[in-house]
């Protein structure tokens, strides 16, 4: 079986800045695997080694952004891909969908494609779905338990966590799957290959490598403005000589503001 | 003229309210763009969902009803919205955020080429133009968008608008049919979580962190002070990795996102990724003995000192105003 994975690197915090142009500003904050992808390189790894094969981790993104791809390797992936290209900067998760979809085909034989369910910067939810609509596979999104994968009767079987229900779904592959938290325990890197993968050499391919033209991934969303949240109305702390007291306060306050 | 379409979700005992919200939305987007709301139901009893919004003052409402539809899929649900959409062409299509809508919304976007924006905290009309506003990293960026393309797709979160009042009015049902389509996905069984937390729907929502000191103590006071209030109860991640509650209850960046009329936070310090989940409520009350702790900064009371007097004291005092 082959697997694919697409990860995002992104801040781990995400006390960013907001530049003058409306970029976002991650500078000097510790870049890591976006945390649902965690999830979604685990479990690409434990399913194929119950049926045998092989994952390959993809990201589209900026040279920077080998750092996760050496992460995934130390994690046990086979292979590494960074899809880059200048027209990709800042595309947005439904374009960067595009370019993921034209990266699967040129990889060709993969018989399923793990996502996280959203990245925690962007948090869209967008890419998982869209890839899917354009390699016209099915998706499974919300995937919080795999039952059994056969690549050879190319079928899935597997459980999705809605609000309060969880859906038993079946579907042919190949296919999306994407990932919530908690689906496995996404294992440490060894030594061992932490120090091969810091050796590995990552391909790259770009818009001309994949048949992307020109102009193909314009987007249909602008951003007109990006700001810091605004502040919250100034608060007050609610004294009193007792627990009793403050608490009695405090809701009469409540009642007043008609919250309550 | 330009349509905004809302879609129709069934909840129990009608429309679900979310879909009553959009209503609202639709109906001053359409005027705000010049243009006319419709509903678009899909289901295996869709012509129900549209009977009920005709009572809502939805003029028309697009329908397919069959039986590939009784169970949501994506690939069904696409399919089926995408025979109505580009024959009858709307403007905006808009959707809430349930885990359905989010994984319908994107294949949607990506199947018509149309512009998205997801899980969005307020759309309006600005200039002439749709403006979405949603917030990403964790609420630390609010985003702007404007739209270039012919259909804009946009899931709401809720309330963002007020339900929209019953109107006894009747209307128009445009019925399409299901397009043919080779299943590649069936939906096997589906079973009630028996730990289900519907938080996301919540007015009043009380929240314990580590502050609690132990699974007994959260137990003990975290849900009586909620019933009390009449609302939900939640936790920080804090309490939730250590295991005494369920990752359902979890608030923030990597558990629910919530924006209650009022939240109570108890022994929560309020780091970002806290706040993140529940910083868009309308009132904050923070409980924490530490006057330094950082969510007092987002709180619009604050009581300091010592949850195991505090949360007592509190319940007993809703409790006798609520009760008067
Ligand atoms: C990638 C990432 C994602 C995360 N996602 C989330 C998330 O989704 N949700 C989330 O909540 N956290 C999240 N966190 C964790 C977050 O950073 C904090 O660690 C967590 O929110 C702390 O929980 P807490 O406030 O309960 O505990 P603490 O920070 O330990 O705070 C406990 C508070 O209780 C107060 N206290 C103690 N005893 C009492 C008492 N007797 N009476 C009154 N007050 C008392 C203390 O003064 C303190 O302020 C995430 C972290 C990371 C790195
Ligand atoms: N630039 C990207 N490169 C690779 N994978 C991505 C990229 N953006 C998003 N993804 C994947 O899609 C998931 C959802 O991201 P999003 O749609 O941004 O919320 C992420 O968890 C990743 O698995």
């Amino acid at each position: 079986m082959h697997a694919l994975v697409f990860i995002k690197q992104v801040p781990q915090q995400n006390s960013v800045k907001i530049t003058p142009d409306k970029h976002v500003d991650a500078s000097g904050i510790e870049p890591i695997i976006s945390l649902f992808d965690e999830y979604a390189l685990e479990e690409a790894l434990l399913q194929t080694e119950k049926v045998g094969g092989q994952v390959t981790v993809l990201t589209i993104g900026t040279e920077a952004d080998k750092e996760a791809l050496r992460k995934a390797l130390a994690m046990g992936v086979d292979n590494a891909i960074l899809v880059s290209d200048p027209q990709f900067a800042d595309i947005g998760s439904l374009a960067a969908a595009k370019v993921g979809a034209a990266a699967a085909r040129k990889v060709g034989d993969f018989d399923i494609i793990f996502c996280g369910k959203q990245s925690t910067d962007d948090e869209t939810a967008t890419f998982g779905p869209a890839l899917a609509r354009y390699l016209d596979i099915p998706v499974l999104t919300y995937v919080f338990k795999v039952e059994s994968v056969d690549p050879n009767a190319k079928m899935v079987v597997l459980e999705r966590a809605l609000e309060a229900t969880i859906e038993t779904v079946e579907s042919t592959l190949p296919a999306v799957l994407t990932t919530v938290k908690d689906l496995n325990q996404p294992r440490y890197p060894s030594l061992l290959k932490i120090r091969k993968a810091s050796k590995a050499t990552i391909p790259i391919w770009g818009a001309a490598d994949l048949g992307i033209e020109a102009g193909s991934l314009a987007p249909k969303t602008e951003y007109l403005d990006r700001v810091p949240p605004p502040p919250r109305p100034v608060g007050s702390i609610v004294d009193g000589t007792s627990a009793q007291d403050k608490a009695a306060k405090l809701v009469d306050k409540l009642v007043d503001a008609q919250v309550i | 003229m330009a349509e905004v379409w809302v879609y129709l979700e069934a909840g129990e005992g009608g429309l679900a309210p979310i879909s009553r919200e959009l209503i609202t939305k639709a109906t001053e987007l359409a005027a705000g763009l010049g243009g006319s709301v419709a509903g678009l139901a899909l289901g295996a009893n869709a012509a129900t969902s549209a009977s009920q919004a005709f009572n809502y003052g939805v003029p028309k409402v697009y329908v397919i009803e069959d039986p590939a539809l009784e169970h949501y899929t994506n690939e069904a649900y696409v399919a089926a919205a995408m025979e109505l959409i580009t024959q009858y062409r709307p403007t905006v299509v808009l959707t809430g955020t349930s885990i359905q809508m989010r994984d319908w919304t994107p294949s949607l976007a990506a199947a018509l080429d149309a512009a998205l924006a997801a899980d969005v905290t307020q759309v309006t009309v600005e200039g002439g133009r749709l403006v979405a506003t949603r917030p990403s990293h964790g609420a630390n960026v609010i985003n702007k968008l404007g739209f270039n393309a012919p259909l804009v797709i946009i899931s709401v979160r809720r309330q963002v608008s007020p339900e929209a009042k019953t109107t006894g009015g009747s209307g128009e049902m445009i019925r399409g049919a299901m397009p043919a389509l080779k299943q590649r996905t069936k939906v096997r069984s589906v079973k009630a979580k028996t730990n289900a937390v519907n938080l996301a729907d919540a007015q009043i929502i009380v929240s314990g962190g580590r502050g609690l000191q132990s699974p007994e103590n959260y137990e003990k006071l975290v849900p009586e002070l909620a019933q009390a209030f009449g609302g939900a109860y939640g936790a920080s991640r804090a309490i939730v990795d250590a295991g005494w509650v369920p990752y359902e209850r979890q608030v923030g960046q990597t558990g629910k996102t919530v924006s209650p009329k009022l939240y109570v936070a108890c022994g929560i310090s309020g780091a970002i990724q806290h706040l993140a989940g529940m910083r868009n409520s309308g009132t904050i009350v923070a409980i924490n003995r530490d006057p330094e702790a950082p969510i007092f900064k987002v709180a619009t009371y604050g009581l300091v000192g010592d949850v195991n007097e505090l949360l007592p004291a509190l319940t007993a005092a809703v409790k006798a105003k609520v009760g008067q």
